[in-house]
């Protein structure tokens, strides 16, 4: 009962919803609007799920003292805080908007300026052209990057961001539209194999 | 084989960011294609349309996406183009009000008649869809808990029907969702803001006409900066990333060189 309820929900709610992406009829397009609104019920609590999840694990890498356990105090001091502003005093109040623009605001950036210096240094060892397809990689990239910048057109008279446009526009997107097609085709042949009840990895327990 | 310490590499990388800052360099920027048809298709619009803009992205890709969220906004304010604000992305509401709050000061656009914030609703394919039917169902009251029953502006606009353009500033794969579901169900006109990393795989959605415009990273916040005759931190930023994309195809080419030497040595 526990597995064949979900498996019957799945199979009739994936063939209804199918079925109101071909009709136009008021009762097909009424059950769509039915569900999309029950649908908006059901999605925050993936929220929810998060938090529970996110508290499961810090908790339980704090039990267990693994590597960098301290670190989860952290992580709790800031869920904790910011929810309780949110919520009582909520995301408009100064004090939400203070903490975010001056904790998480320079933090979230920073993690991510470092890239450039990462990328940089990568980028000097790994661009090597050991092969033919390395040296491939490698031509592409220079040309892409100095035509993302206007010292590349002006070192090249306007060639550099002709040449990366070129690149983006054509071999770039037919691989880009060969993966998409692939992705779309192997999203149709999973969704039709859960709603039939063939793959049910979903239901947990490794079946 | 003989490497630079990576410790080199990154004060480089500082230098190169903080002396074209220091000395304000300003190279010249010519527009690409898919952004001179994102700047054509908000111009042709007439005064008193909609546009609907999706603020998708968190503090990390501010940098990027912030300038030409701003030089988009100062556009609409400009054209009398009225503005729904929306996001799909949790960390996001404070910094989108903040930014809209800052042109609408500027520009001394009105709150509720211009322009509204709605703000964060979570499931990003619920909200799509949801709005598809009524805007109000997902967002019975804006960021401020204004009713949406209350605000002048939002009195005759009910779902995509009324919007004109919506656009997407992401740094994900959001905008994949409103192709799908905002263009492809409700034929919603979609334009995008991305950052650099993802921008390869929007072009085929560029081909196709999902998208009508697409500016990528901060090189297309530059360009658009530039068509709206207002300069700032996008046309600042590009400089500073020209000399640093440089750096970057210097150092390869020294890292290549070096390379061969050593093969041609070694045998």
């Amino acid at each position: 009962m526990k597995r064949q309820v979900p498996l019957v929900l799945c199979f009739v709610f994936g063939i209804a919803m199918i079925f109101t992406q071909f009709s136009p009829h008021s009762f097909s397009q009424g059950i769509y609007e039915e569900v999309i609104r029950w649908a908006l019920i059901i999605g925050p609590f993936a929220l929810v799920l998060a938090t529970v999840t996110l508290i499961q694990t810090h908790t339980a890498r704090i039990r267990r003292r693994t590597e960098h356990w301290q670190y989860s105090f952290v992580v709790f001091a800031g869920l904790i805080v910011m929810v309780l502003i949110g919520i009582f005093l909520k995301p408009q109040n100064p004090m939400f908007e203070w903490l975010y623009n001056n904790v998480q605001l320079p933090m979230d950036a920073t993690m991510f300026s470092l890239l450039a210096f990462f990328i940089a240094s990568a980028a000097y060892r790994a661009f090597r052209a050991r092969t033919f397809e390395a040296s491939l990689l490698l031509i592409t990239a220079l040309i892409v990057m100095m035509g993302n910048v206007p010292v590349g057109d002006l070192l090249s008279n306007d060639t550099a961001s002709k040449a990366r446009q070129w690149i983006l526009d054509n071999p770039n997107l037919s691989a880009r539209r060969g993966i998409i097609l692939g992705v779309s085709l192997g999203v149709i042949s999973q969704s039709i194999r859960i709603i039939l009840g063939i793959e049910r990895s979903y239901l947990g327990g490794g079946d | 084989m003989p490497n630079i310490d990576r410790r080199i590499v990154f004060i480089l990388v500082a230098l190169a960011v903080i002396i074209p800052m220091l000395l304000s360099v300003n190279l010249p920027v010519s527009v690409s294609e898919p952004t001179q048809k994102f700047y054509d298709y908000v111009e042709a619009l007439p005064a008193g349309s909609t546009i609907m803009i999706a603020f998708d992205y968190g503090p990390s890709s501010l940098a990027e996406l912030n300038p030409m969220a701003k030089a988009l906004l100062k556009q609409c304010f400009d054209r009398d183009i009225r503005v729904i604000a929306i996001t799909l992305v949790v960390d996001a509401p404070t910094l989108a009000n903040a930014l809209i709050q800052e042109v609408a000061a500027e520009k001394e656009a009105v709150e509720g008649e211009d322009y509204v914030f709605l703000g964060f609703r979570p499931g990003p394919v619920q909200v799509i869809l949801g709005m598809g039917i009524d805007i109000a169902s997902v967002y019975d009251t804006d960021y401020n808990g204004t009713a949406i029953s209350e605000i002048p502006m939002m009195q005759n606009i009910t779902n995509y029907d009324q919007i004109d353009l919506l656009v997407d500033f992401a740094s994900s794969d959001t905008i994949e969702s409103w192709i799908i579901y905002a263009n492809d169900r409700y034929n919603q006109q979609i334009a995008a803001g991305v950052t650099g990393v993802i921008i390869a795989q929007m072009f085929p959605y560029l081909q196709t006409g999902q998208l009508v415009g697409l500016l990528s990273g901060i090189l297309g916040a530059a360009e658009y900066e530039n068509l709206v005759g207002a300069p700032a931190k996008g046309m600042q930023w590009i400089n500073v990333e020209s000399f640093v994309h440089l750096l970057i195809v210097i150092l390869v080419i020294i890292g290549n060189i070096t390379y061969f030497i050593y093969r041609t040595r070694e045998g």
